[in-house]
């Protein structure tokens, strides 16, 4: 079994970002690895994605038709277990995305693959080799695969470099799957979900503010800001201290523990305390007048910039 | 009704944790164990189900784990489990995912029940997996991440509600017997008053090896999907990318790391 | 243990003063405990918990150097004469036996004291008019001349061979809060002196520059000589004196200059003595490290170190000041009463476990009452380490530890009792509460303006629980019945179940309540609850809010609805407005802040009835009555326990003995209604003594007093023996307070 086999994910019509991720991790580990990179799409209309990930280095890209729009669990699941018999690759690539949870493990397990998931770094060392989190992201630990002919990583969404696509497109293939009477749920509808007040913990993406903001009137500004980007106001204890924001938005250790997928701490210099609630954050980006403001530390980008400054200009960038 | 409820003692790293310098493992001292935060969540939602069904009812909570993990099941004893059976052999040291799953997968044949609920993931692994590919073994219909969860035994169909990112939620049936990974927030986890939890020590915990599941060691090793070469400490950070030039510049880049970040 | 974080080494270098060497840069400037020298147990104790703490150096209260010299009734130290000198050398030698420095203050004056038949002197005859407890006089001043000055002089030099010989090793000479004589005879406002001693900076520092030079001169070999600088009387505020002070910018660092080369550090703050509540700011007005802006000045004219105050209690601040060259010194009253331990907490990498001072000012309110013992909202440990034995970090091993408790109430009284219970090694702790947070009525006083700081109170606890997670769980949205409690299974219950206001105005200005008013019943009528809680809004445009309690919850309800929009009266029965906030040093800001807001005031006046349009007040000393518009009625009046449970509980004897229970207890506000330092001490007195005879008695305490006939040791009659963690009472014949009653 040789080459590496990529399963991207779509959703309501449109290439998830990780998807790309996916495929430059493949071509990353193509050398080594052997063989060739297959990228496969399930989707209702799986060949308007094909332009887009016609990745330099992409070997062919298999269309495979799914009888509904949306996603279905088992219907993934059957047909990752059969193009795994139908391509025999050495390496499986999937997101580690909410679908992906749904199938890919079940898989691993029926099939006695090779197994990672929630996996940053992918190489290859007489085999493939993965690194991911332990103990919550406290550490890193490194895996290896032995004795295994397939192996099947799911690779967290952020860690890798999306692929771009190359000049030309990529030869595509349809595969014809057997993905009838494996019916195991019936799809009943979709739910937006209602809105039951704050819960920092539970959201993806928070814009936090400290100290940096010294007037209370200014906090309308930054929860317009914040749902604008799409995210959720949070913010350090100085600003709870001052009885300006109630303390159910409070990020730190006498508050709320987050580990969000985005972290923008805007004047916030990073208080112990506040660190101890918000350092494993998947991406933490960092805006500060001081340099040697600790959050520098553990953040993952920086910027020694005004916030103020800063905000008028992410307002303009939005409008 | 039968309900199966796998739990973990999962291992939180206290602040001032060691790393043992072959980075074989951390210092035994540095970490404290207590229940895998989603399992609470699980373990309430096949109590609510039981209470609602009837007295004749269990619930079973079933853990891979030494004797340290006894405390785990005790407190689950505690809170309205109705029995506890903790799997264990030397060989399971280090177990990964796979393991873990197959060796529940001979429980779970055995106890022959009409709902399996695990959590999502475990806080100290975080691979989100034992429940899938527990389901993989049985080869039983499963749903992931389950917010809400409506289930009448007599009709053997559970209605779920299934968290996808974005905000959005699915609405799913699904036949019974099946594997529900349950998410947080589903509910309010109960706590045990001291009255339980001293009579908890009264309720049946059995312990079983792998002999006892009719399982071979040796066999249930190879199914592992991953061996760990090592264990580090993360990358310096390499300190935070700065971003350059005017605050508008900044401002761009910023958006645009959001987008990539929030969209994957 | 780990180590500390680098970011803060700066804090633990060390820094010579004079012929001493300070071990960090922590210091305990001089503050007031109620202790002075004739409670040296109290006293010594008290300070040398800060030393073990790690602070480099700890100082006495302001410490007067004569009888004419004191102010009573306030309690200051004393180096009067032989007597204070074994005395105070307790405290010395406690101190240095954990490795710190001791210091004093040496004090002449306050210049206008009450309570003492002594001649009052002063460099003019200008009587101090600020404040009438300390003028209370209404006569004048004796003008001293050179043969008083002399005379003042010697007694200065006596009274610091005295602190030498107690063992202090830094005496410091007070020329701050405009009190001591020295520093009246440089602010202008006192001094109209025509003679060498008045007019230019040079001619008014003399006095100072003399006593300096003569202390220098007997002892400067011996002890670090400092000076404590007024540095600023903050003359563009109605609180300094209108021009007639002292800026820093002008005779603050003038004076500084002057003296520099008399002393080895400058220990700096700002403010009158009729308005130290601009130097011991409250956390409402004064954020951390308020006086920056004036002490950082004293930089600019000399190199000596300078200890600078600001009720710093984060360890970032604290690196920021010195690194920014602000000062060299940290120096804290308040933080060090909430936590003696400051420094080491930072030293041990563990600054989570700072017990931060909120600033509220309790500690400060007790010395104005002038003689208990002062109390700190914070930690209850506070005056009591030597008299109760009460060690901030220490708890000794509960003997009945095998026990279960059920704390009901996650408020601050159940948080302290559960807390001290765990660490006191009980089984297994169960904190119960109906909401689903901790904090119990913090959770909404916090919303009141500027008490967000209070907000520590709770999340220090939230902390140390999470640290005690092995026996302590917190068990939240669970409301228990009496049933309930009775099966909860713990053998020991403590009810913490709070309290509330009285939605019919009752006190004890109205002892039936108010007529016509039952706030459950209308919308018109408010208690604090239905406001903060419920969210309630004033109807109509009048809102009187009506203060029967006098603390700061009617002043901080008035200016919240004030800064809404509404048109807002203050009432009370009470001679001044918010009186209670006379002794938190707050009233001058709270009455100054209402009135911008436009609040009027109506003090002396007793409202009697209301019906949702007017109310009718009575002047308690005329007893004329008045109609005033009144749309919403806001009742700050008493709160009501919430004893039902407890009561029932009690009430059953026999069902306790059913259900296994062993004692069964209540604590705080659900006891009686009071302050939140109250609260918390009562919680955790209760976790200190549960495994006393009778806990629900507290045991006696050392009462520092003579006894005929009695020795040293006998100061321990009457009070539990405090010694290696041992508590056995005492049972005496005589009476004598507070022995356990043997159930």
């Amino acid at each position: 079994m040789s080459g590496v086999l990529v399963v991207v994910e779509t959703r309501r019509g449109e290439l998830r970002e990780v998807s790309l991720e996916l495929v430059r991790a493949a071509l990353g580990v193509k050398d080594s690895c052997g063989g060739r990179v297959l990228v496969a799409v399930l989707d209702h209309d799986p060949e308007r994605f094909v332009r887009a990930l016609s990745a330099e280095g992409v070997d062919e890209i298999l269309l495979v038709y799914t009888p509904t729009e949306h996603f279905e669990a088992h219907v993934s699941q059957k047909a990752l277990e059969e193009l795994i018999d139908a391509e025999r690759p050495g390496l499986v690539v999937l997101g580690h995305t909410i679908n992906s949870l749904g199938f890919a493990p079940a898989v691993a397990a029926r099939l006695g693959l090779g197994f990672a998931s929630d996996v940053s770094s992918l190489w290859s060392a007489g085999g493939p080799m993965v690194s991911r989190g332990a103990y919550g992201d406290k550490l890193v630990a490194e895996l290896e695969f032995p004795g295994k002919d397939c192996t099947l990583v799911m690779l967290r969404a952020g860690t890798f470099e999306p692929a771009a696509a190359g000049a030309q497109p990529v030869r595509a293939r349809t595969v014809e799957l057997a993905l009838d009477g494996v019916a195991a749920t019936e799809h009943v509808g979709f739910e937006e979900v209602q809105d039951t007040g704050v819960d920092i913990t539970k959201a993806p993406f928070l814009v936090s503010i400290g100290r940096g903001v010294e007037d209370k009137d200014e906090i309308p500004r930054f929860e317009a800001l914040a749902e604008r980007l799409g995210g959720t106001l949070s913010v350090s204890r100085p600003l709870v201290d001052a009885g300006w924001v109630p303390s159910a938005r409070q990020v730190g250790q006498s508050g709320k523990t987050v580990k969000p997928r985005v972290y923008l701490a805007l004047g916030i210099s990073g208080a112990v305390q506040h660190l101890a609630g918000m350092r494993t954050a998947e991406t933490i980006i960092a805006v500060n007048t001081d340099p040697e403001a600790p959050i520098f530390g553990v953040a993952h980008y920086g910027a020694v910039a005004d916030l103020f400054e800063v905000t008028d200009e992410l307002e303009r960038a939005l409008d | 009704m039968k309900i199966v409820v796998t739990v973990k003692q999962v291992a939180a790293l206290d602040d001032e944790f060691e790393l043992l310098g072959d980075g074989s493992g951390v210092h035994p001292d540095s970490v404290e164990l207590e229940l895998n935060e989603w399992d609470a969540f699980s373990l309430e939602a096949a109590l609510q189900l039981r209470e609602r069904a009837g007295s004749d009812d269990e619930v079973v909570v079933v853990t891979v784990g030494g004797t340290e993990s006894e405390e785990t099941l005790v407190g689950c004893l505690a809170k309205g489990a109705d029995r506890a059976l903790r799997i264990w052999d030397s060989s399971l040291q280090g177990a990964d995912v796979l393991v873990v799953a197959r060796v529940l997968a001979a429980v779970v044949a055995h106890e022959a029940p009409d709902l399996v609920l695990c959590g999502v993931q475990s806080s100290d692994a975080v691979n989100g997996a034992t429940g899938m590919a527990l389901a993989g073994y049985l080869e039983m219909p499963h749903v992931a991440v389950v917010k809400a969860l409506d289930y009448d035994p007599a009709g053997s169909v559970a209605t779920v509600r299934r968290e996808l990112e974005g905000g959005l939620v699915e609405v799913l049936r699904v036949g019974t017997p099946a594997l529900l990974t349950i998410q947080t927030g589903i509910n309010e986890p109960r706590y045990a008053n001291l009255r339980a939890i001293k009579q908890a020590s009264a309720k049946p915990l059995e312990v079983r090896t792998l002999a006892e599941l009719g399982l071979d060691a040796a066999k249930v090793s190879m199914a592992a999907g991953s061996r760990r070469r090592k264990l580090r400490h993360p990358d310096a950070g390499g300190g935070a990318e700065m971003l350059d030039g005017s605050p508008s510049d900044v401002a761009a880049r910023i958006v645009e790391l959001v987008r990539e970040r929030m969209t994957g | 243990m780990s180590h500390r974080d680098p970011r803060y080494d700066v804090l633990f270098e060390q820094v010579a003063i004079g012929p001493k060497t300070l071990r960090n840069r922590f210091i305990q400037v001089q503050h007031c405990v109620g202790a002075g020298s004739d409670r040296p147990g109290f006293q010594a104790r008290f300070r040398s918990t800060k030393a073990e703490g790690g602070w480099a150096a700890v100082f006495t209260e302001s410490c007067t150097i004569a009888p004419e010299a004191d102010y009573a009734p306030f309690v200051a130290a004393r180096l009067w004469d032989e007597g204070d000198v074994r005395n105070l050398s307790l405290m010395c030698d406690e101190v240095h036996e954990h490795g710190a420095l001791a210091g004093v203050g040496l004090a002449y004056g306050p210049m206008t004291q009450a309570g003492t038949n002594e001649t009052r002197l002063a460099p003019s005859n200008v009587s101090s008019t600020s404040n009438p407890h300390l003028s209370g006089t209404a006569g004048g001043l004796w003008c001293v001349d050179r043969h008083d000055i002399r005379r003042i002089r010697q007694l200065y030099v006596d009274a610091a061979m005295r602190a030498v010989r107690a063992g202090f090793d830094i005496v410091e000479v007070n020329l701050s809060h405009t009190s001591s004589i020295l520093v009246r005879f440089v602010v202008p406002m006192y001094n109209q002196r025509t003679d060498e001693y008045g007019g230019s900076l040079e001619n008014r520092t003399r006095f100072a520059r003399e006593v300096l030079d003569d202390i220098r001169t007997k002892v400067g070999d011996q002890c670090a000589i400092s000076v404590r600088w007024g540095i600023d009387t903050l003359d563009e505020t109605p609180w300094g004196f209108a021009g007639r002070g002292v800026r820093a910018d002008g005779d603050g660092v003038g004076l500084i200059a002057d003296l520099d080369d008399l002393v080895d550090y400058w220990n700096l703050n700002v403010g009158t003595v009729a308005h130290w509540g601009e130097d011991a700011g409250p956390a409402k007005t004064h954020p951390e490290n308020h006086q920056a802006r004036y002490t950082q000045l004293a930089k600019q004219v000399t190199n000596k170190p300078v200890v600078n105050v600001g009720r710093f209690t984060n360890p970032d601040t604290m690196v920021k000041v010195i690194e920014s060259g602000q000062c060299d010194l940290i120096g804290a009253a308040r933080p060090s009463i909430a936590d003696p331990f400051i420094p080491r907490k930072i030293d041990e990498g563990r600054p989570e476990d700072i017990r931060e001072c909120i600033g509220c000012n309790m500690c400060a309110s007790r010395w104005e009452m002038r003689g208990p013992a002062l109390v700190c909202t914070q930690n209850a440990t506070s005056a009591e380490e030597f008299r109760r034995g009460w060690h901030p970090e220490r708890f000794d091993a509960a003997a009945n530890r095998a026990n279960d408790v059920v704390v009901i109430g996650a408020g601050p009284a159940g948080m302290e009792c559960a807390i001290v219970l765990a660490k006191r090694g009980m089984r297994r702790v169960h904190l119960v509460e109906a909401e689903s947070e901790m904090g119990g009525t913090m959770r909404w006083i916090t919303q009141l303006p500027g008490l967000g700081a209070w907000g520590r109170i709770v999340s220090w606890r939230a902390i140390q629980m999470q640290k005690l997670s092995k026996s302590l769980t917190f068990v939240p949205r669970t409301r228990l019945t009496t049933d309930d409690v009775l099966d909860y299974g713990a053998e020991l219950v403590v009810v913490a179940t709070g309290s509330s206001w009285a939605a019919d105005g009752r006190s004890g200005f109205n002892p039936d309540g108010i007529s016509g008013v039952d706030a459950v019943a209308q919308d018109w009528a408010l208690t604090p609850e239905q406001i903060m809680v419920d969210g309630q809004q004033p109807v109509g445009n009048s809102v009187i809010v009506y203060d029967g309690d006098g603390y700061f919850m009617a002043h901080e309800l008035a200016e919240k609805l004030a800064r809404e929009g509404r048109s807002v009266t203050y009432v009370t029965p009470f001679p001044t407005v918010a009186p209670y906030t006379e002794y938190t040093l707050e009233q001058p800001r709270v009455i100054a802040g209402l009135r911008e807001l436009g609040v009027t005031f109506r003090t002396q006046a007793v409202l009697v009835d209301a019906d949702g349009s007017q109310a009718t007040l009575t002047d308690s000393v005329t007893a004329v009555t008045q109609a005033v518009p009144c749309d919403t009625l806001v009742l700050v009046t008493q709160r009501n326990s919430h004893d039902s449970l407890f009561r029932e509980l009690r009430d059953r004897p026999d069902r306790l003995q059913d259900a296994g229970i062993a004692g069964l207890y209540h604590i705080g506000d659900c006891v009686q209604p009071s302050f939140i330092a109250q609260a918390i001490f009562s919680g955790h007195r209760l976790g200190r003594e549960i495994d006393s005879p009778d806990p629900s008695v507290a045991l006696p305490f050392i009462r520092e007093r003579r006894i005929i006939g009695g020795s040293d040791d006998d100061y321990e009659l009457g009070s539990a023996a405090i010694s290696a963690g041992e508590v056995v009472p005492l049972t005496m014949e005589l009476g004598g307070g507070g022995l356990a009653d043997q159930v």
